[in-house]
């Protein structure tokens, strides 16, 4: 699965360990979906939508 | 709050206290080590789980030296439970072998079970503290290793039914099982980029 994460994060200037504190998950976890070695639950794929305002097929597209 | 594309990279004295550290500490592992077996006659079992318990403590020692460098408060209290977990892990492992030095049996026994039950609390503390990555990367190291311990426990009981092979003591096969955790847990992580 593809994302836009580092992209949307980079437009509001936030750093992985801001994310991560939002979403309430490591750095570690946040490097990890951007870098496509992890795909997050679904609880999270719409924090993570909340958290930037989009909606979840917005930022998360299939191969 | 910071703008960052890239993942951040340390800096050099940070790269620099970080090997002196590591090189600190491999010297005083060999030295210890050294010092607790030079005389001994070890059997292959002792020897496989006195690398387990280096192998642990040292991970242990430098999870502590990442935790006190580059604190992360999300989530909460994970990092000081895995040092806690490794540690105790290696203490463990070193008590049957060298307890008896200071202790009786009975003892030492008590000591190992001791811990086994603080790690266990530890671990559980773990699990619950744990965001959802790391919690899958523990459920797949478990799965990782029973498959593989599984595997190679039927071939094993199978030659030595057939009196191929010699009985390894239950001792041996804590070691192995360590060993095997341990790589599971190395290849789990590197799947997720924590390596």
């Amino acid at each position: 699965m593809n994302n836009r994460l580092k992209v949307l994060r980079a437009e509001r200037n936030w750093s992985q360990a801001d994310l991560a504190e939002q979403l309430g998950v490591s750095r570690q976890t946040v490097n990890a979906l951007e870098t496509g070695r992890y795909d997050p639950s679904l609880p999270l794929a719409f924090k993570i939508a909340r958290v930037f305002g989009h909606p979840i097929e917005s930022i998360f597209t299939e191969d | 709050m910071n703008a960052s594309l890239e993942n951040p990279r340390p800096s050099l004295l940070r790269k620099g206290a970080l090997f002196t550290f590591l090189a600190l500490l491999g010297g005083l592992v060999g030295y210890g080590t050294s010092v607790l077996v030079g005389d001994i006659q070890t059997a292959w079992q002792d020897e496989v789980a006195l690398l387990m318990a280096v192998v642990t403590i040292s991970t242990g020692l430098i999870s502590a030296f990442v935790v006190a460098t580059r604190p992360s408060t999300v989530p909460k209290g994970c990092g000081v439970l895995q040092v806690i977990v490794m540690m105790l892990a290696g203490g463990m492992l070193l008590l049957p072998m060298f307890g008896t030095a200071v202790a009786t049996t009975e003892i030492v026994f008590g000591a190992v079970l001791t811990l086994l039950i603080l790690q266990s609390l530890a671990n559980l503390m773990l699990w619950r503290a744990a965001d959802e990555m790391l919690r899958r990367v523990m459920l797949e190291t478990g799965a990782m290793a029973f498959w593989a311990v599984q595997l190679c426990l039927f071939v094993y009981a199978a030659a030595e039914r057939l009196g191929l092979v010699d009985t390894i003591t239950g001792w041996g096969l804590m070691g192995i099982l360590m060993g095997v955790y341990f790589i599971a847990s190395i290849a789990a992580a590197t799947r997720r980029g924590l390596s």
